[in-house]
């Protein structure tokens, strides 16, 4: 009767491995997260590639890798190919953390799962939804409605709610209930008794300090190290939790007037936090009041300096200092090779704010007792010399010859397509072809730039459709330059790589940084060499939770609020999903289930529901009783069909039967004290029962304290003497309750 | 689906002819300002009891009261939501006077970059609005109260308040300009505000909506002109200042601090970057105010469109190269050409009134009307080009300076409108915020237009209501184990109807914590009675009263109990003493208290020996009795009651007869509702006569 939903989780039960799950809802197969380690582990996603055309649609709750990292890999290697659904956010951010990775992977390795033109076509196919935006979906999944919810954890990170039929199925992982610096609490608390709840038991076992309080170690680490001249080192992730860490640097570096330097390293780091500054709207209320009275934008960073190059922060003096530097894992980027030059000194700190991947460097580090000693691998760049120089140019010429030969006879393809479609277009669509073309526009614009030419943009010669089919440009220097074999030429290559990037995101190109766009745009031949060394840990390591996730405690008060009728558990270690498991069966609800990979589980709701219409004629004589939000009447009717063949509910034609008395209402003992102290009875609570007046005594068995599914129904018991009060206050009783 | 009966009563005239007639299907839209003029937008409607007020602005040419929309013929207590569109001061400007100074307490809404605007704006119009204190509609401080109480939407985010929902479109306009659709029960109303359809270099098109609503309230500010194209339009702007300036003159470009004037600024930016020759020719922006949305700007860059956000990759566009703040007119060195764009808009007062007074009767120079001028403002005067004007100073000068009218504000002309309505198709079209001439005309088009549809379009005038009914069809979803089984027709569905916003849903009781926030409760009560008699006189009286006594003796205590009526339960407690226990339900309330009269009584007349005697009630003294009882109180519901033939009874309410069967309960009556009524009223009335079954 009711919505056919199946969950088939993919990667990440019983386990800390990246989440992605499959939720088929009435037969359309929703991909919830698309994620992927800091490995790169291509193993992890086979179950993934098994499923990967069969999906309808893709939505993603973070901008973390371990959300949506494997989505470039999957659209270009799986078969993926289904719209992407993601708040604006997740969206940037998502694909600022994919760039970081990709360059700093390809700066230690020959890295070839994907490349940025790869991240770029993943995310171009993203529909971006803001938060309670409720999204019709048509085809196939037509009926079907979803909607992204503040899920807090990192800036823009979705609840998301899928409704069909009036029924709730949410997914809702790694939520913070707690308000933040720069991030709003989740609100899944709003959502009352969906049908499945989808959550992770990552953090179950988990309980954390007071925010003030781990504040305040934090800084006092900090401090420490950097009076007593060490660095600190915060390995962080490229856009997520660390710009809660860099609001609390900032805030009490402005606080006590620091003059220790701050730097935030990635290689995005500035695009980040350009793009930060303009989601105000996504973040705390207290963030955007005080833009609103102020204009100050809190992420105007006047202490933490960005950088995007480390040889930028070797040019800087020695003395104490503290670098944010990504990835978490310290298994690549700027991170690594801080580490390794910093771990050695007594007198370095490097702090965790968060808890490594499985089976990284960083989780190595976090064991306790640390290790004495790590090994790590170092490597490098270098260019190419002699014969490797000369086999790899020949090599790039043959690919290129052939590339080139392809791009003509698209160019032929698409001029004739391109003008049977736009030849109607009139002046105002080339205006504005921002709109339709914007990608295409940012190309032509942004490549021609390169070239010292400027484009108006506004007023190109009518009988010119360049600006909006850049390809010709792009594939005519193909012809141009392509024959082009010395390597110093690198303006072509520079163009070349540049539009690589640009068909995505022209906007984004520009935002790299030059030091990284450099290191995109450095197509100088060159090989990785690693050395592998062993390094002494001497340096002081410190683990502080600053996940930005609900605790354990709070995870499970928020299921048992949130009552759903079946729940489905994700994500955690395996004692953490049985923990979770077995307190959710006893407090929650009786349906919990705890998938294994590739385990499709059955979690339709075994609800029956039809739908009525109701007549005019009986609601004219439905009296309503206001309870809260709810308003409720005690309805008899008889069934009847409207002309479409609806049922449709009719006066009864013969008396009401009787039926048996239910009084509807949540009494709370001590707001019915308040109320009948209000009504000049008095009222005390004396060992476990309200005592009204002098002899009436009102108790409360088999009380809701639970507030899960199984809870039982109120059991209230008067009792007294007859008495004038007793009857009086069986009125203030009753007077509480709505009695059909 | 809806009927629409347009009648032009005041609204307080209205309610007090409808306020006993709960007819909850009429939806009324009244403007409150903004009808049949441009200015003081603001659009009351309600339906179903939810009310909504759209836009809270004042008429810029006016001041004090008088600039104000007709708040006084609403009730703004009973507003539930007020959704502002836009922050141009014709659409929020009389906010903080309705948030401070009314009764109004509902809900506030606005999008992120207007609450942000909004506030800067308001407080620059407070100091620049110089009229007397008394006049003062707000202060800053009311300002900055209203900030507390405004809560933000984003765009297409979907919020639901008091069982109204509603999201926004982008519209264009200005930055955050906002187009809201707003669903009562199902009936879905849009109100456009001011909106474009055409993208311009920072803000993007208005939307489509992808529902169709069934009521579109929308602008009609330019009504059947047609803009020229937009670049045809800058041609003739930057033309017109190019040869002023290259000539040795001044251009003054009157415009609002915000909203168009960036529009302007970022092409005379353009211009000037193209043409090396004009560097030497400064550009103010002579807005303190516009300086500080600056910031505002910068940040909401996600609202506005695709080419502003790929510019903003490289540099800030609203960083500007050739432009520069002006002060104040003393800071100005007024030597040689110079662009100086001023506020306000309407040459009203402020900068740019003084700057147009010391340069109208200058030929070489001009002024550039760039957007749309509001009736009664000087500008508005000069549009038409007299031989002299008044200056501030009450002298009248000749006006020599060339004047242009170059609209750049961005509101939909006829063809977009006409589009914009071909593709929404809404069965009903208000149009707000036009001059009469012109809305009236844009109807004659638009009716023309819709001809072959069944469209109404409409255009009251501040104050008129249109009043339209939509019999919504109410569904229900019955769920749980009421639900298990599909009922045929004819079967009876008995449950819990529950009502949230305007969703229904029926269920049984058991299921209602299940499916809803609420729950359940039994009470038990236990009353303790003294009484000293036996306690087989009691069980002796109670059975002569009701049918079923069943006597036991308690498991615990081993005291004789008796069972009444299945339900209540009377107990031996000690010789002084007996109790009373039962779960409360009306009945068995109703059972136990004639238990409690019976035992007192037994009380009190303990020595009395009790002669039985069987009650013989005849059955026809009954019926009579009855037959009395059902007179009077149909008497009291319907007033006149006869008897007629065959026993039967004839009502007349109203002229409408209805006959009335008292043995079958059939009625006939000519009218459908009557009948309905009385039949139900009959059946009350006998199932309130009648005997409680003891099933129950």
């Amino acid at each position: 009767m009711g919505t056919s939903v199946q969950v088939k989780p993919l990667c990440g039960v019983y386990n800390e491995n990246p989440l992605a799950y499959l939720v088929s809802v009435d037969g359309f197969n929703f991909l919830v997260d698309c994620g992927w380690n800091d490995h790169f582990d291509a193993s992890l996603l086979e179950p993934l590639s098994r499923v990967a055309p069969t999906v309808d649609a893709v939505l993603l709750s973070h901008s973390d890798t371990l959300h949506l990292g494997a989505l470039p890999y999957a659209m270009k290697k799986l078969g993926l190919s289904a719209p992407v659904f993601a708040t604006e956010p997740v969206y940037r951010l998502g694909l600022l953390t994919m760039y970081d990775h990709y360059l700093s992977r390809k700066q230690v390795s020959e890295f070839d799962l994907f490349t940025l033109d790869d991240i770029d076509s993943a995310f171009q196919n993203i529909t971006r939804l803001t938060y309670s935006q409720n999204y019709h979906i048509s085809g196939k999944g037509e009926g079907i409605v979803i909607a992204p919810h503040v899920a807090g954890h990192l800036l823009g990170g979705t609840v998301w709610k899928i409704t069909k039929d009036g029924e709730d199925v949410i997914y809702a992982v790694d939520f913070n209930h707690r308000k933040e610096r720069h991030l709003n609490g989740t609100v899944l608390e709003s959502f009352v008794r969906p049908a499945v709840l989808i959550t992770d038991a990552y953090n179950a076992l988990n309980n954390q300090p007071s925010r003030r309080q781990r504040d305040q170690e934090f800084l006092d680490a900090i401090m420490k190290t950097l009076r007593a001249d060490g660095n600190v080192l915060l390995p962080v992730d490229t856009a997520g939790r660390v710009l809660e860490l860099i609001l609390i640097l900032e805030q009490f570096w402005e606080q006590h007037k620091l003059a220790y330097p701050i730097f935030f390293l990635t290689y995005v780091s500035s695009s980040t936090i350009d793009y930060v500054k303009s989601f105000l709207e996504w973040m705390s209320d207290s963030i955007a009041k005080s833009f609103e009275h102020t204009r100050d934008n809190a992420f105007l960073l006047r202490h933490v300096k960005l950088l995007i190059n480390k040889s930028d922060l070797e040019s800087v003096p020695d003395g104490p200092k503290v670098v944010l530097a990504s990835m978490g894992s310290l298994e690549a980027g700027f991170s690594h090779d801080i580490f390794v030059e910093w771990v050695s000194d007594t007198k370095n700190l490097i702090l965790f704010s968060e808890r490594g991947q499985f089976g990284t460097l960083a989780r190595m580090l976090q064991a306790d007792p640390p290790p004495k000693a790590v090994k790590v691998t170092m490597s490098k760049r270098v260019p190419l010399v002699g014969e490797e120089l000369a086999a790899y140019e020949e090599e790039q010429n043959r690919i290129k010859k052939e590339e080139a030969l392809k791009a003509s006879l698209i160019k032929e393809e698409e001029s004739k397509a391109s003008l049977r479609t736009e030849l109607p277009v009139n002046d105002q669509m080339v205006l504005d072809a921002n709109n339709t073309h914007s990608s295409s526009n940012a190309i032509g614009q942004r490549s021609e730039a390169f070239r010292d030419v400027l484009i108006d943009g506004f007023l190109p010669p009518s009988t010119s459709v360049a600006p909006m089919f850049p390809f010709y440009d792009c594939s005519s220097e193909w012809d141009d330059f392509g024959e082009v074999i010395n390597p110093d030429d690198y303006v072509t290559k520079d163009v070349n790589i540049d539009q690589m990037l640009m068909p995505v995101d022209g906007e984004l190109a520009g935002k790299l940084d030059e030091g990284s766009v450099s290191l995109i745009l450095d197509t100088t031949p060159s090989k990785v060499v690693s050395t592998e060394l062993t390094v002494q840990v001497k340096c002081s390591l410190i683990y502080m939770d600053f996940e930005g996730r609900s605790d354990g405690r709070s995870i499970k008060s928020i299921l048992a609020h949130v009552a759903p009728l079946k729940l489905v558990l994700v994500h955690g270690s395996a004692e953490a999903t049985e923990h979770l498991k077995q307190h959710c069966l006893q407090h929650v609800c009786p349906h919990v289930y705890a998938p294994q990979i590739e385990e499709t589980i059955d979690v339709t709701s075994d609800l029956c529901a039809y739908k009525v219409q109701l007549s005019e004629k009986l609601m004219s004589n439905v009296l309503f009783k206001k309870l809260g939000e709810y308003e409720i009447a005690w309805v008899d009717a008889e069934v009847g069909k409207t002309q479409n063949g609806m049922l449709s509910l009719l006066p009864l034609s013969s008396p009401a039967p009787p039926h048996k008395t239910v009084l509807v209402g949540d009494i709370k003992m001590a707001d019915f004290k308040q109320f009948l102290a209000s009504k000049g009875v008095q009222v005390e609570f004396a060992g476990g029962a309200l005592r009204c007046g002098e002899y009436v005594t009102l108790r409360k068995v088999g009380d809701a304290s639970q507030k899960g599914g199984s809870a039982a129904i109120q059991q209230i018991i008067l009792e007294g003497p007859l008495t004038e009060e007793y009857y009086k206050i069986r009125e203030y009783l009753y007077s509480q309750f709505y009695a059909p | 689906m809806a009927s629409t009966g347009q009648s032009l009563t005041s609204l307080k005239k209205r309610e007090a002819t409808t306020a006993n007639n709960r007819d909850g299907d009429q939806l009324i839209i009244t403007p409150l300002g903004a009808g049949n003029e441009v200015g003081r937008s603001c659009v009351y409607m309600s339906y179903k009891g939810k009310t909504v007020l759209f836009d809270c602005g004042i008429h810029p040419a006016y001041s004090g009261m008088a600039a104000l929309p007709y708040f006084d013929e609403i009730d703004p207590s009973t507003i539930d939501v007020l959704l502002i569109t836009h922050f141009h001061l014709d659409h929020a400007a009389s906010l903080p006077y309705f948030l401070e100074k009314t009764t109004f307490k509902g809900r506030v809404f606005m999008t992120h970059a207007t609450k942000a605007i909004y506030k800067l704006l308001l407080s620059d119009y407070v100091k620049v609005s110089k009229v007397s204190v008394e006049d003062m509609l707000f202060t800053e401080q009311d300002i900055n109260n209203s900030m507390e109480r405004i809560e933000v939407i984003d765009f297409h985010q979907t919020l639901e308040v008091n069982g109204i929902r509603f999201w926004c479109y982008t519209a264009g306009h200005v930055l955050g300009a906002a187009m809201f659709m707003v669903d009562i029960a199902g009936v879905r109303v849009l109100y456009t505000g001011d909106y474009s359809r055409e993208e311009d270099r920072h803000l993007r098109a208005a939307e489509l909506p992808q529902f169709s609503p069934d009521i579109c309230i929308i602008e009609s500010t330019y009504g059947v002109q047609l803009h020229q194209p937009r670049h045809i339009r800058e041609k003739r702007f930057t033309d017109a200042i190019h040869s002023t300036v290259s000539q040795g003159g001044r251009v003054l470009i009157p415009a609002f601090a915000l909203g168009r004037a960036q529009e302007l600024l970022l092409i005379l930016e353009e211009y000037w970057s193209n043409h090396r020759e004009l560097e030497n020719v400064p550009i103010y922006y002579a807005s303190p105010l516009a300086k500080r949305c600056m910031a505002v700007y910068q940040t909401y860059i996600n609202s506005m469109n695709e080419r502003i956000r790929s510019q903003y990759a490289n540099s800030n566009p609203f960083e500007f190269k050739h432009i520069s703040p002006l002060k104040s007119i003393e800071n100005f060195n007024d030597v040689g050409p110079s662009v100086v764009m001023a506020s306000p808009g309407g040459l009203q007062s402020g900068l740019s009134r003084q700057l147009f007074d010391r340069w109208c009767s200058d030929k070489r120079n001009a002024c550039v009307i760039p957007g749309y001028v509001v009736e009664g403002t000087p500008a508005k005067t000069i549009i038409n080009e007299p031989k002299e004007v008044t200056l501030t100073n009450g002298l009248t000068a000749p006006l020599n300076m060339q004047v242009h009218y170059i609209s750049f504000s961005a509101h939909a002309d006829y063809a977009q409108t006409s589009t914009f309505l071909k593709e929404l198709m809404p069965p009903n079209i208000i149009l707000v915020h036009g001059e009469a001439n012109e809305m009236g005309r844009l109807k004659q088009k638009l009716v023309s237009l819709f001809a072959d549809r069944n469209t109404k379009i409409i255009t009251p005038k501040n104050c008129q209501s249109v009043e339209m009914y939509f019999t919504s069809e109410k569904m229900a979803k019955t769920i749980g184990k009421l639900a298990e089984k599909v009922p045929e027709v004819g079967e009876t569905v008995s449950g819990l109807l529950v009502k949230k916003g305007f969703t229904y849903q029926i269920m049984a009781p058991d299921d209602l914590r299940v499916f809803s926030q609420l729950s359940t409760a039994n009470v038990t009560q236990r009353i303790t009675i003294p009484y000293s008699g036996a306690f087989a006189v009691i069980k002796h009286r109670l059975k002569q009263i009701y049918e079923s006594v069943e006597s036991s003796t308690d498991e615990e205590s081993g005291v004789p109990t008796l069972r009444v009526h299945g339900q209540v339960t009377v107990k031996q407690e000690s010789e002084n003493h007996i109790s009373l226990h039962w779960t409360a339900d009306p009945i068995s309330d109703m059972v136990s208290d004639s238990i409690v009269a019976l035992v007192l009584n037994a009380n009190r007349e303990m020595s009395k020996v009790v002669v039985e005697s069987e009650p013989v009630v005849s059955e026809e003294e009954d019926a009579r009795k009855a037959e009395k009882i059902v007179h009077a109180l149909l008497v009291s519901l319907f007033g006149d009651v006869k008897f007629g033939e065959n026993g039967k009874l004839v009502i007349s309410v109203d002229g409408n007869i209805a006959h009335l069967d008292k043995q079958s309960g059939d009625v006939e009556s000519e009218n459908e509702g009557l009948k309905e009524r009385v039949r139900m009223a009959f059946q009350r009335i006998r199932s309130a006569v009648r005997p409680i079954p003891l099933s129950a």
